[in-house]
């Protein structure tokens, strides 16, 4: 729906609006159905999550609601719920016949806008629009600067404003009453002029990422901030309401990767997250197939061996990580072409997640590529499941990547150590993935003239290098993520960037602009854009990383996506060893919302 | 005709087939929908059906695992609990009582209970809106008084 249709929808609210309902039991589905039909909503219904998923991803706007069971068989209500959330800022309510409060607390903690009971009666149908309006209300109201949603800024202006559906109120709430003075200014301000929305490209969240870790994460002001990015019309609250996703993001990465962590190999992690140096050092037996998605979803390499390994348990993958996943990704470091090495690693793209902790990227891809079956990767992976299902618009390659991530975001966030610094990299990316979409290209192209790639990676590139490892590595996440952070399309990655990748992740779900930009396009496709990747700033590290991971056929592609950065952030770990795991990259954040 | 409908539906509900959540979905019945209870009926009978299966071979197997009855039996409740087959909802409650208190045979005699209480609320609202079909559309959309 265009926004003009948008706003027309929204002025007969509630009629009219456009509920998806999401419910395994058949017989539920069709009687919810009615029930929504009597409200004079518009309803669309289906039986499966990963179905709803699709919808959601193929048209953010489509939907205005969405109403999900708790309990379905191919993916956990909460999980959907988590990655609505975080990808597309939709309010959800949850149904179910559990009346257990720890349900609805897991509900509330996941973001879930409601709770209802089973038997649904129609009364309560008929308030839920309340939370349409109200995530919106709290969404233009926290980013005074951002334009309405009513400005039609686009996609991405939508999403941006759809925040949240509970959370990210709740907080921006915070931040707006923290800032309140600020705000006031920065209100009349916007008020005066017309509203500008701004769009947080992949540049503009690399640098956003890169000013966060150089004033270092607990301290970071969006004043300070916005003075380091010296970006001319940026406000404060531009900053501050990004900042607040970031923040939001990275504790759900933190938060994953903790427990995923614990099945990880805390080493691992760290090593991955503190050693790597360049490609990821980390010290993933090449051999082992634990380590999923370790190997790069290298084109060249078959994603059967790849996947092999990525269907190993993410549990085994993060032992085997222990050691020294480092190379794992990137084994290729000298060969950035080859990922294949790295498929050598296990991804672990389902369970594993965890393992990916220092995987670069291409594990990725390799996971994704190898899993498919990305919701799976969702449902084991916390984590990542958010970015997994980002790609659903990835060629299958790509999708298996996209499940690696969820294993790599698992991994970041259990351990800040154990994570890899692949590994937030590819939550991360996962997450980028999500945001990169919209940025994607510019995350994985090729290295020379990824700029906007590299900006999503590359962002905290160096600031990973120096940021210490810590403990999840925030840092870095924050750079990796950068891009996915960036809802705005990838205005950043041209399309030039990642021609490399036709593959290339282009996650073309809800980014529209880089398609290409496929954010786990582990495999490089060729050692050159791999070397491209070297070559382009090192300091980017993230973006460099990126580059040896596009090159290698990295999974990088276009990846605006989340996916791109996640790979950024875990080729950026890889090379520089800093990449904390944990730091699945702010791109990762919404995706690190999913995973927790 | 539309009195014995009337009264067959409401005899239901007297003796506790139905509960009011039967009455919901009457509700939502109207001219776009005339057949609608009728149809989640069907739906309801047939997915049931199937869970019925899936239950009564998990039972055959013999090993007990009470966790998946568990779901199983969740999953049945919650679209019993929407249609308002209020017997069948008891059943079910039992049964999970049953599995959470870890005891088979329990659960065996509350599954063979249930089955019964299923069967019989099938048959009988067939019967009902066999007749109700008979009588008219309209009647079937009144509430019971």
């Amino acid at each position: 729906m265009t926004v003009e249709q948008n706003l027309e929808a929204l002025d007969q609210f509630p009629v009219g609006m456009r509920v998806l309902a999401v419910d395994d039991d058949q017989t539920c589905l069709k009687i919810l159905e009615s029930l929504l039909r009597h409200c004079q909503y518009h309803v669309t219904t289906t039986n499966q999550a990963q179905k709803a998923l699709e919808l959601l991803r193929e048209n953010k706007n489509k939907f205005d609601l969405v109403i999900s069971d708790v309990d379905m068989p191919d993916m956990d209500g909460f999980k959907l719920l988590e990655l609505v959330g975080l990808e597309m800022d939709l309010p959800v309510i949850m149904l179910s016949a559990h009346s257990d409060p720890k349900y609805v607390m897991k509900g509330v903690t996941h973001g879930a806008c409601d709770y209802l009971l089973k038997p649904v009666r129609i009364e309560e149908l008929k308030n839920i629009w309340q939370h349409v309006v109200r995530s919106r209300f709290d969404k233009n109201r926290g980013s005074n600067n951002n334009g309405d949603k009513r400005d039609g800024s686009g996609n991405e202006g939508v999403g941006n404003s759809d925040q949240n559906n509970g959370k990210g109120n709740r907080k921006r709430k915070d931040q707006y009453n923290e800032d309140e003075d600020e705000d006031r200014d920065d209100n009349d301000d916007s008020c005066a002029q017309k509203k500008q929305r701004v769009v947080w490209t992949v540049e503009l969240h690399k640098k956003f990422v890169a000013a966060v870790n150089q004033l270092g994460y607990e301290k970071a002001m969006p004043k300070k901030i916005l003075d380091l990015m010296n970006v001319e019309k940026l406000t404060r609250e531009n900053v501050a309401s990004h900042l607040q996703k970031f923040r939001l993001y990275l504790k759900r990465i933190s938060g994953v990767a903790n427990q995923q962590a614990i099945m990880a190999n805390s080493e691992l992690h760290f090593m991955q997250m503190n050693g790597l140096d360049g490609f990821h050092h980390r010290p993933i037996p090449v051999g082992s197939g634990q380590y999923h998605g370790g190997a790069p979803a290298m084109r060249s390499f078959p994603p059967n061996g790849i996947l092999g390994r990525l269907n190993t348990p993410s549990g085994i993958g993060v032992r085997s990580l222990s050691s020294p996943p480092a190379g794992m990704f990137l084994q290729n470091q000298t060969d950035i072409g080859k990922f294949h090495h790295v498929s050598s690693l296990p991804l672990n793209h389902s369970d594993g997640g965890n393992i990916l902790q220092g995987l670069p990227m291409p594990l990725e891809f390799d996971q994704l590529q190898t899993n498919n079956n990305k919701s799976r990767n969702m449902n084991s992976n916390k984590s990542i499941a958010g970015t997994s299902m980002a790609f659903p618009s990835f060629s299958t390659q790509q999708n298996s990547l996209i499940s690696a991530p969820n294993n790599n975001v698992v991994v970041l966030e259990g351990h800040p150590q154990a994570t890899p610094p692949g590994f937030p990299g590819h939550q991360i990316n996962k997450r980028l993935e999500h945001w990169s979409n919209a940025v994607s290209s510019s995350t994985h192209p090729p290295p020379p003239a990824h700029n906007s790639n590299s900006i999503n990676h590359q962002f905290d590139v160096s600031p990973l290098q120096h940021s210490r490892p810590d403990p999840l590595e925030w840092n870095n996440v924050s750079s990796s993520y950068s891009i996915p952070f960036c809802d705005s399309a990838n205005t950043l990655s041209s399309p030039a960037l990642d021609t490399t990748n036709p593959r290339a992740f282009c996650r073309n779900t809800d980014f529209d602009s880089n398609t290409n930009v496929q954010p786990g396009v582990f495999y490089g496709p060729s050692t050159d854009a791999m070397a491209l990747l070297s070559s382009s700033n090192p300091k980017e590290g993230f973006v460099v990383g990126q580059q040896k991971l596009q090159s290698g056929g990295f999974m990088v592609a276009d990846a605006g996506s989340l996916d791109d950065i996640v790979n950024s952030t875990m080729k950026q770990e890889q090379s520089q060893g800093d990449l904390s795991g944990g730091d699945l990259g702010y791109g990762g954040f919404s995706s690190l919302r999913t995973c927790i | 005709m539309q009195r014995q409908v009337a009264l067959i539906k409401q005899s239901l509900f007297d003796q506790g087939y139905l509960d009011e959540q039967f009455m919901e979905l009457e509700e939502l019945q109207d001219d776009a929908n005339p057949n609608f209870v009728e149809e989640v009926s069907a739906l309801y009978f047939k997915d049931s059906a199937r869970l019925i299966n899936n239950i009564d071979q998990a039972l055959e197997r013999g090993t007990f695992d009470f966790n998946r009855l568990d779901s199983y039996m969740h999953q049945f409740k919650g679209s019993s609990t929407s249609i308002g087959a209020s017997k069948v909802k008891a059943e079910c409650t039992t049964f999970r009582e049953y599995c959470r208190a870890g005891n088979a045979e329990g659960c065996l005699r509350t599954f063979q209970q249930l089955k019964k209480e299923h069967s019989t609320l099938r048959k009988k609202l067939e019967h009902y809106f066999q007749l109700a079909r008979q009588a008219g559309p309209k009647e079937t959309a009144r509430r019971p008084k």
